[in-house]
């Protein structure tokens, strides 16, 4: 084991006091010159095992992963006018990213003193938190800069104009877009941070989201979270042991024509406002009714438990449908839109106020994984016109991507098939 | 003015004379480093002997393995006692490495504490047997005496340019003493971060309002372009107007017998884009006179004088570098000129916010790279 790069969460660690202060006065160099190792690898200590998340693999990690607690979401437009330029910083990326998720700082020397740390530090002493790092690529990304046009698939265009949005230009769009999510905020951050360091004259920052809770699960034992209205979010998502229906609904793969996306996924971010005072507001009974579920024990309104199958035809002792037309779960489920399904990976966020009305600027980043986008598209159309929700939210932001393939090992990087394939 | 957390220009980049360069020990965005010859080194507890105890100048790695002893855990690189290397808490069975270059010829030391022998001599054969004779330290030289000599002439044109715009303020005549405003302060801006390392003498010359505690006990450059562009008064301002005249000689005299080291080229390049993408992008320097531009430009032609003098060296350790920060200042100077208006520039105010942010992405994008340039000429 080597203890010195890596953050030490576990016993070998490099004393910050020796090497800040300890050698004061044999000379700056001496101080310099503590720690000055080879990258360290991950440890075998079993809890950091339990937090690690394995970054190669077919498929990108943070997709199917059970849904991390925090969220660090931020989307770039590029600078660098060679493709080969793109292509190295994407390199510098991966291997960055594998090292973060392994908990093990950015590669690079960290120790030398009269240069910059090549990682920034504030993820040192924490666990690796389960990082995921999850790359997307933008429609505008495959314009005539890179020459990408012809490894454009046919289905990824830009997000049409959609019911139910007021969109802000400020939060929509990009031409690269990295998700970092962990069970830590810091190591999330971290990891996004690091990432627009490393790009630093290929890309700039766009915009950035965070979300402070995770508001889906993918998981098969995670509990079921509320979202900031304090419903249960993401009962019905498609789970991460359900290979049948990820192959359906989430993997690409050959008919999408582009080898590059086989066994990638389609993003769709969509920052969706939520006007919770008004929402406050609303009596029990409507707020029941405006989702078509028991607002605590999470029961279609047809049922008695979480996971009962609603029955959309099931009426009242009125007459009524028991979960109206224009309920949520009714509009959104897969039986009203031909089967239609996508996983969801959303996170709640809070950015402070709306300075024009004191109200707060919160809600929900939708996050959807699915093998078109016009997946996406189909459920939106419905839910933006009909849905009864609308009344308490709008979609202000919007962007799209196209996560690629995963990096099968030390060799490849993000988007390589794309680039060299 | 600088900030005064950034780290002062004389602090810390003075020590490091040194011929000692470290050497990354990662892949991925560190740069490629040539074959290091390796050192093992076993700890135990009759001590650390280094094998083979003598390599050829150049980059060596030090692979240090503890054996099982529970008393050396912690091996140390020395040479005239300052520490070079070292390699801590190395329990039982654990193992490590550190990594440097060692251009010096001549007798070090590898020391352990708790071995029953614990200092074990280690010899460098070849390179140089002093500093400041290695190769590549020619042009290092060349480096240091030519930013002094950039500094001396950059103050000998800036005490008669302030001169004229003192002049100006205390025979009254506004006009001219606008004029001048942003003209005398070019040669200031430049070199600001040697200014900065003289105590209060750029608070003096150069202080915001924010960065005074009392406003009365205000002075220098911005107390007048407050009395010009918003109390649209000279009234008053001839003190002012004295004590910024003696604080420029002083800064004269002060920089005359002045000397650099390389390490302070490079970071104060860094510390002039970071002022740069602070607080002139922001429009904060110069917010009633809107001349920010002038100043942006001189801080960008001050950090540009520091690469090309350090170019030389290294673009011999690292040409990739060089030639990409070669183009990112071209790229800066590009996106500047195009506010260029007749000897200056368009008032900062007319700029719009995604113009700006178009300037401060091309100076994040070159202020990033260069700021690794210290660890390959140091």
């Amino acid at each position: 084991m080597e203890p010195t790069s890596a953050r030490p969460i576990v016993s070998g660690a490099v004393s910050r006091r020796r090497l800040l202060g300890g050698v004061a006065g044999l000379g700056i160099l001496g101080a310099s010159g503590a720690g000055l190792t080879s990258c360290a690898h991950a440890t075998d200590n079993a809890s950091t095992a339990q937090q690690t998340v394995p970054f190669y693999g077919s498929h990108q990690a943070g997709i199917t992963t059970d849904v991390q607690d925090r969220l660090a979401f931020a989307a770039f437009d590029v600078t660098a006018t060679r493709r080969e330029d793109l292509a190295d910083m994407l390199k510098t990326w991966t291997a960055a990213a594998e090292a973060m998720s392994r908990g093990v700082m950015v590669p690079g020397d960290s120790h030398a003193g009269a240069v910059p740390p090549a990682d920034t530090g504030e993820a040192v002493g924490l666990s690796p938190a389960r990082l995921t790092v999850t790359v997307g690529f933008g429609p505008t990304l495959f314009d005539e800069r890179f020459g990408l046009a012809p490894r454009r698939p046919a289905t990824f265009t830009a997000l049409p104009a959609l019911p139910g949005e007021t969109l802000d230009p400020a939060s929509c769009g990009g031409d690269i877009a990295i998700q970092a999510c962990a069970d830590d905020p810091q190591v999330a951050f971290h990891a996004v941070r690091n990432l627009a360091r490393l790009g630093r004259g290929a890309v700039v920052t766009r915009w950035t989201q965070l979300g402070f809770g995770r508001t889906s699960v993918t998981g098969t034992t995670q509990e079921t979270p509320r979202n900031l209205m304090g419903f249960k979010d993401g009962t019905r998502n498609i789970r991460s042991d359900d290979p049948a229906a990820l192959a359906k609904h989430v993997w690409v793969g050959a008919e999408a024509g582009q080898e590059w996306m086989r066994g990638g996924s389609y993003l769709v971010a969509r920052r969706i406002r939520m006007f919770i005072e008004t929402w406050d507001r609303d009596v029990l009974s409507d707020q029941e009714a405006v989702f078509g579920r028991a607002k605590y024990a999470g029961a279609p309104l047809t049922g008695k438990a979480e996971f009962d199958a609603p029955d959309f035809a099931g009426r009242t002792t009125d007459g009524e449908l028991a979960i109206p037309d224009n309920a949520h779960i009714r509009l959104a489920a897969f039986e009203a839109n031909d089967g239609v399904r996508i996983l969801r990976r959303g996170y709640s966020f809070t950015d402070g106020i709306d300075a024009r009305t004191g109200t707060l600027d919160a809600g929900l980043f939708f996050i959807s994984f699915q093998k078109d986008p016009a997946q996406f598209v189909t459920l939106q159309r419905k839910l933006g016109k009909h849905d009864a929700l609308n009344e308490y939210i709008r979609h202000v932001g919007s962007a799209l991507f196209a996560c690629p393939q995963g990096v099968a090992n030390a060799s490849g990087y993000w988007g390589r098939a794309l680039f060299e394939g | 003015m600088l900030p005064r957390v950034v780290i002062g220009f004389r602090g810390g980049a003075v020590l490091l004379v040194s011929t000692v360069v470290l050497v990354a020990g990662c892949s991925g965005p560190a740069q490629p480093a040539p074959p290091a010859t390796e050192v093992k080194i076993s700890l135990s507890d009759s001590g650390c002997e280094p094998k083979p105890a003598s390599v050829p100048a150049g980059p060596v790695t030090f692979s240090i393995t503890n054996s099982g002893s529970r008393f050396v855990t912690e091996v140390e690189l020395l040479r005239e006692n300052r520490i070079l290397g070292e390699k801590e808490s190395l329990m039982p069975g654990m193992s490590g490495s550190f990594s440097l270059r060692l251009d010096d010829g001549g007798t070090y030391l590898i020391h352990c504490a708790g071995g029953a022998t614990n200092s074990w001599p280690f010899t460098v054969t070849g390179g140089s047997s002093q500093p400041g004779t290695a190769p590549g330290n020619a042009s290092l030289l060349a480096a240091t005496q030519g930013y002094h000599d950039y500094v001396v002439a950059e103050v000998d044109q800036f005490v008669p340019a302030t001169k004229q715009f003192t002049d100006a303020v205390r025979a009254g005549d506004m006009d001219k003493a606008k004029q001048m405003f942003p003209l005398a302060r070019l040669h200031y801006e430049g070199i600001e971060p040697v200014a900065e390392s003289f105590g209060d003498l750029d608070p003096s010359i150069d202080a915001r309002i924010d960065d005074v505690d009392n406003p009365a006990d205000w002075t220098g450059f911005h107390r007048i372009e407050k009395a010009m562009w918003q109390d649209k008064t000279l009234a008053g301002m001839g003190p002012v107007a004295d004590k910024l005249d003696a604080d420029v000689i002083t800064l004269k005299a002060k920089v005359a017998g002045e000397t650099y080291q390389t390490a302070q080229l490079a970071n104060g390049a860094v510390e002039l884009l970071n002022e740069v993408s602070t607080k002139k992008v922001t429009g904060e320097e110069d917010r009633y006179s809107h001349t920010d531009l002038w100043d942006f430009a001189a801080n960008v032609d001050g950090a540009r004088k520091c690469f090309e003098l350090l170019k030389p060296a290294l673009a011999a350790k690292d040409p990739d570098l060089a030639q990409r920060l070669e183009a990112r200042f071209t790229d800066v100077a590009d996106k500047l000129s195009k506010y260029r208006q007749g000897d200056g520039y368009v008032d900062y105010s007319t700029v719009p916010e995604d113009q700006r942010r178009e300037l401060a992405d091309a100076v994040n994008a070159l202020a990033e790279p260069l700021s690794r340039v210290a660890g390959l000429v140091v």
